[in-house]
């Protein structure tokens, strides 16, 4: 096999296997994407045409610049910065607008990033608890911010809520939620890291303050990027400029935000990102057919006897979390193999991305995936449960 | 040498990333369909002009 040098093998999952992995569907590069990869690699290539004021959003050639703009609209919101991954830009919200014991109000879903987020900015998270159904709804949300009050003396800083969360892939009722942050006037912070690049996602529609994205989550960018969106009211603050001098050599570095670290995402992964772009326009207004290609897959997969989904059903993303105890699960206590032989059934008919030996609770994402490959895919699961002699309905 | 050679050489990266990308939508049983055929062709003759550019001012 080929290989990049010495022990680093050569990558090719994508090319040769569907890879149903629950975080990488919608992270895989475009054509474009990876072309950037290839001519912008090195270090500080998006420096060529690095003129005053000397910052990264500021350049103009390639159009940086051009590219903050755009993306700010396509967002709905005033202002834009890419960043290092979603959790740099809830750390910015965080370090900007948290003080020492405030409390954040989190999704009991939230990802681990959000609370470290809060705990470097001095703040304590404060969980909104789930429905019935595993979706953050609005009342409960109120319930915590009044439960907060009460207990604290004073309001929660910020609220934090995941439009679709990691774990279920559920869409939480961010449009309510939003309502009654504004309500309290307490700054609403949408993560949009698995909406953000593969759906419709307008922050003033929604009436968030800020929308956090993940490029290499949703948006055909490679790992570090992210976006940090947000309205002309929070600029200021989040994006606030340095105003530190040097005591010995008087030096001052005005234009560079303090929150960026001054430039942020340069060289191949800003570029791979404008260069993903147009097709990530392109694909928010397919949504609708990723959906119906997810709620294909999940009937399929429930005809197998003992399958479960336990998102919420019908589907309204593609990362979804199962349950084949009742079925794989089953074969995998008296196979030798024990829960890889799952997996091995699965790599024999090219498809990978399961978590390996488990045969439990997992999750798959079935983002981009064309017709073909969905029902290659839904065909494959049952051929090895009649494999195996679990019921196919 | 001239700068051609440079940048066939991109051309001809940038033609086989296009194939990568075919390879992707395709996978794993990579049953082409004709209007696919056509754009591997338009690939590789892309490629082989590129190789034989670059040929040319490299080892001329």
């Amino acid at each position: 096999m080929s290989k990049i040098c010495d022990d680093i093998e050569l990558r090719a999952r994508e090319e040769l296997f569907i890879n149903i992995h629950p975080i990488q569907a919608a992270g895989r590069l475009t054509a474009e994407a990876m072309k950037a990869m290839i001519t912008y690699g090195d270090g500080y290539s998006t420096c060529d045409w690095c003129l005053a004021p000397f910052r990264l959003d500021k350049i103009k050639r390639p159009p940086i610049e051009e590219f903050h703009v755009e993306l700010a609209e396509f967002l709905g919101m005033d202002e834009v910065r890419v960043v290092p991954g979603a959790r740099r830009g809830f750390q910015a919200v965080a370090n900007s607008l948290v003080d020492k014991g405030d409390v954040v109000i989190v999704s009991s879903l939230a990802h681990y990033t959000e609370f470290l987020a809060v705990e470097a900015a001095g703040g304590v998270v404060r969980e909104v608890p789930l429905n019935e159904g595993n979706i953050v709804t609005a009342e409960n949300t109120a319930l915590k911010i009044e439960e907060v009050k009460r207990e604290m003396g004073r309001l929660p800083k910020l609220i934090m809520i995941d439009h679709f969360d990691y774990q279920f892939g559920n869409e939480h009722d961010v449009r309510d939620i939003a309502k009654i942050a504004k309500e309290y006037d307490i700054p609403f912070l949408l993560n949009g890291a698995y909406s953000v690049g593969v759906m419709p996602v307008n922050g003033e529609e929604i009436g968030a303050d800020f929308v956090v994205g993940s490029g290499h989550k949703s948006f055909a960018s490679p790992a570090p990027s992210g976006i940090l969106a947000t309205t002309e009211e929070w600029a200021n603050q989040v994006f606030r400029t340095t105003e530190m001098v040097g005591d010995v050599t008087g030096r001052r570095f005005g234009v560079k935000e303090v929150e960026m670290m001054g430039c942020t995402l340069m060289g191949s992964n800003i570029i791979a990102m404008m260069a993903s772009f147009p097709a990530v326009r392109e694909r928010v207004k397919h949504w609708d057919e990723e959906v119906e290609k997810i709620n294909y897959f999940a009937r399929e997969f429930l005809r197998i006897e003992g399958n479960e989904v336990q998102s919420e059903m019908p589907r309204r993303h593609t990362l979804t979390k199962v349950d084949t105890t009742g079925s794989f699960d089953r074969v995998a206590r008296t196979h030798k193999r024990r829960g890889y032989f799952f997996s091995d059934e699965l790599k024999a008919r090219k498809i990978v991305g399961e978590f390996a030996g488990a045969t439990k609770a997992w999750k798959l994402n079935t983002y981009g995936l064309t017709w073909e490959q969905i029902k290659y895919l839904a065909e494959a699961f049952q051929e090895i449960a009649r494999k195996y002699g679990v019921l196919v309905t | 040498m001239s700068e051609k050679a440079v940048y066939e050489t991109f051309e001809a990266l940038f033609a086989l990333t296009d194939l990568r990308q075919l390879f992707r939508e395709t996978k794993p049983l990579f049953n082409f369909s004709e209007e696919q055929k056509k754009e591997i062709r338009r690939i590789l003759e892309r490629v082989r002009k590129s190789l034989e550019t670059i040929e040319g001012e490299t080892l001329k």
